[in-house]
C-alpha cells in the first residue's frame, strides 16, 4: 500500500483522513499466475494498481485471436475503462502473466473519491492527462515508426518484460506478426 | 440445433444429412461448447464407410466428428477449471462424438484453453492429429538429438509430428512426394526424402525412433532402419499384444513377421491409440503460442458444405487439415 500512497504523495498533499479513506476502499491481494481478473462480456467493477508482477489486457477478435492492449507492471493501473466509463460489459480480458500483487479498488469508489476528498482531483486529472498522452504516443508510433523502432521503444517502456510474456503477446501489442518479432530480434542481436 | 448426422453406413453423399437435434445434456464434469469450428479426419471417413463397425459401433443417427474449437457457454456443477466465456479446443471423447453441430458437451479432461495466437479454424485443426503425434513420440521417449523417421510428412499427423519432434531437438527424416518436398522442408524436417526418386531405406539407418503413419509393408520395413534397441511406433500397423489386451483380445498375437523383426533388433513395437487428453492439448497450446508448431489447413468449408468437405477428405488430396466453420 505504501507504494501507491507514496506515488500519490508525489503529486498531492494527502491528509491523514484521505490516506485512511484510500486504505479503507482498497484491498491488497496476491493473485496467482494465469488468473483472469476481468473477463470479456462480464460487468467490470474493479480497478487494479499493480505493485508487483505482470498483467495484460487483451481483446479477442471474431476469429478467436487475441490482441494485447496493455501490459501492466509495477506502478501501472489496469482495468477495462471502456466498460467502466460507458457502463457496458467488458470488451477486454485482464489476466496475470505472473503471480502479481495488486491493490484492488471498487471502480465507483475510486472514481468518485474527489467528491469526498477534493485534493484528489488534480491527482486524478494528472493521471488521466498522462494516460491520454501515452495513448496518443502509441497511436502515432504505430503510424510513424518502423516495427524495429516500436520494439526498441517497447523495451524501454517495459524493461525485463520479455521474461514474463510470450512472443505473441508482444507481437500483437506492437501490431506485427511473431515472425517479424523473431526477425527483428535476430537483426538486433547481430548489431 | 442443427447437426450433420450419419444415418447409414456407405457412400458419403448417401449416408450424411443435416438434422435438427436436441442440444446435448451437460453432465457434472462437462462444459457445453458453442462450436466455432470443427475439423474432420480420416477416422470420420472410415466411420461413414462402415469400416469401423466392429471396433466403434455407433447408433444411427449420430452426429459426426471429434475435433472442435469454440466458447464455453455452460458448465457442469463439478467444473472449476473452466468458466463460461473461455475459448477452448478439444478432441472430444468417443461417447460425446459430434462436433459438426452448433453445440457439443465435453468432459473437461479432454478440454484445454485454445492457443491465443491462432484462429478458431486453426485451433480446430489441431487436436486429433496433434495428440496422435505427441502421444506417439512421447511414448517413444523422444529426446534431443534422436534420429527420428516420420513417414508421410505432408499428412495431418506427419506435419505436426515433424514440428513436435523438432521442438524436442530431434533430427528428423521424413518421406513425402516430389510436389511436397519444399513445403515439408519449411516445417523444419532436416532431411526430406522424395519417395518417388529416393529409397528412404538407403538414407535412414540407425534411427532411434520410426513413426509409422503408413502401415502395410512400411511397418515391417521400419525394423530395417531402426537401431538396435530402438522404438517403432505405429498408428496404422497391426495392434501390439499389450494394446490388444486392453480391448479384451486375450488370444491376440502380434504377426510373427513383426514379432521376429522386433526380437532381432531388440526394438519395441507399439501401436498407439490416440486418447483425448486436455493436459496434452495444454502442452501443444504452449508450443503453438511459441510458434514451435503451426497449424496447417488445406481448406475451410462453411457448415452448410460439410458433405463436400467429406468428399474432399475422401479424395486423399488434402495437404493439411480440412476444417468446417460452424459460425
Amino acid at each position: 500500500m505504501h507504494i501507491l500512497l507514496n506515488k500519490i504523495k508525489e503529486k498531492i498533499a494527502l491528509s491523514p483522513e484521505a490516506e485512511a479513506y484510500v486504505r479503507s476502499i482498497s484491498t491488497e491481494k496476491t493473485i496467482p499466475k494465469g488468473t483472469v481478473l476481468i473477463r470479456e462480456g462480464q460487468t467490470v467493477r474493479k480497478i487494479y494498481f499493480v505493485t508487483g508482477g505482470c498483467m495484460r489486457s487483451f481483446c479477442t477478435d471474431s476469429h478467436g485471436k487475441e490482441h494485447t492492449l496493455q501490459f501492466a507492471i509495477k506502478n501501472w493501473w489496469i482495468s477495462d475503462y471502456i466498460a467502466i466509463y460507458n457502463d457496458e460489459p467488458a470488451t477486454l480480458t485482464v489476466e496475470c502473466l505472473t503471480e502479481s500483487t495488486v491493490i484492488e479498488f471498487q471502480a465507483n469508489e475510486l472514481i468518485g473519491i474527489h467528491a469526498q476528498f477534493p485534493e484528489f482531483e488534480p491527482y486524478q486529472r494528472n493521471n488521466l492527462e498522462r494516460h491520454v498522452v501515452s495513448l496518443h504516443k502509441r497511436i502515432l508510433n504505430q503510424l510513424q515508426l518502423t516495427a524495429a523502432q516500436r520494439y526498441d521503444l517497447f523495451l524501454e517502456q517495459y524493461p525485463d518484460i520479455e521474461q514474463y510474456t510470450r512472443n505473441y503477446h508482444i507481437a500483437s501489442y506492437l501490431g506485427f506478426t511473431q515472425e517479424s518479432l523473431s526477425r527483428i530480434r535476430v537483426e538486433k542481436a547481430k548489431k | 440445433m442443427n447437426a450433420l448426422q450419419l444415418i447409414k453406413y456407405g457412400e458419403i453423399k448417401d449416408g450424411l444429412t443435416f438434422n435438427e437435434v436436441d442440444k446435448p445434456t451437460v453432465r457434472a464434469n462437462d462444459v457445453l461448447i458453442e462450436i466455432k469450428a470443427a475439423a474432420i479426419n480420416p477416422i470420420d471417413k472410415s466411420i461413414i464407410l462402415g469400416n469401423l463397425q466392429s471396433l466403434l459401433p455407433i447408433p444411427m443417427p449420430s452426429t459426426l466428428a471429434y475435433d472442435v474449437s469454440g466458447v464455453v457457454v455452460e458448465k457442469g456443477e463439478q467444473v472449476n477449471k473452466f468458466q463460461t466465456g473461455d475459448l477452448v479446443y478439444a478432441r472430444v471423447p468417443q461417447e460425446q462424438m459430434g462436433t459438426l453441430a452448433e453445440f457439443v458437451s465435453v468432459n473437461t479432461v479432454a478440454v484445454s484453453k485454445k492457443p491465443g495466437n491462432i484462429s478458431f479454424e486453426e485451433a480446430a485443426s489441431i487436436p486429433l492429429a496433434g495428440l496422435t503425434a505427441l502421444q506417439s513420440l512421447e511414448y517413444a521417449g523422444i529426446k534431443q538429438n534422436d534420429k527420428v523417421l516420420i513417414h508421410a510428412g505432408s499428412g495431418g499427423v506427419g506435419s505436426l509430428a515433424i514440428q513436435y519432434a523438432k521442438s524436442k531437438g530431434a533430427f528428423v527424416y521424413t518421406t513425402t512426394s516430389t510436389n511436397n518436398v519444399e513445403w515439408v522442408k519449411k516445417l523444419g524436417a532436416d532431411r526430406v526424402i522424395d519417395y518417388k526418386t529416393e529409397d528412404y531405406k538407403s538414407i535412414v539407418n540407425q534411427a532411434d525412433i520410426v513413426f509409422d503413419t503408413l502401415g502395410k509393408h512400411y511397418t515391417a520395413e521400419a525394423f530395417e532402419v531402426v537401431k538396435q534397441g530402438g522404438k517403432v511406433v505405429s498408428v496404422v500397423g497391426p495392434m501390439d499384444e499389450e494394446s490388444a489386451l486392453m480391448f479384451g483380445m486375450t488370444d491376440y498375437k502380434l504377426p510373427e513377421e513383426l514379432a521376429s523383426l522386433s526380437r532381432d533388433k531388440n526394438a519395441t513395437y507399439k501401436f498407439i491409440f490416440m486418447h483425448p487428453n486436455g493436459a496434452h492439448l495444454e502442452e501443444i497450446k504452449s508450443l503453438i503460442e511459441d510458434e514451435k508448431i503451426k497449424p496447417i489447413i488445406d481448406k475451410v468449408y462453411p457448415f452448410s458444405e460439410s458433405i463436400d468437405a467429406f468428399v474432399h477428405l475422401a479424395s486423399g488430396r488434402a495437404k493439411g487439415k480440412i476444417v468446417i466453420k460452424i459460425y
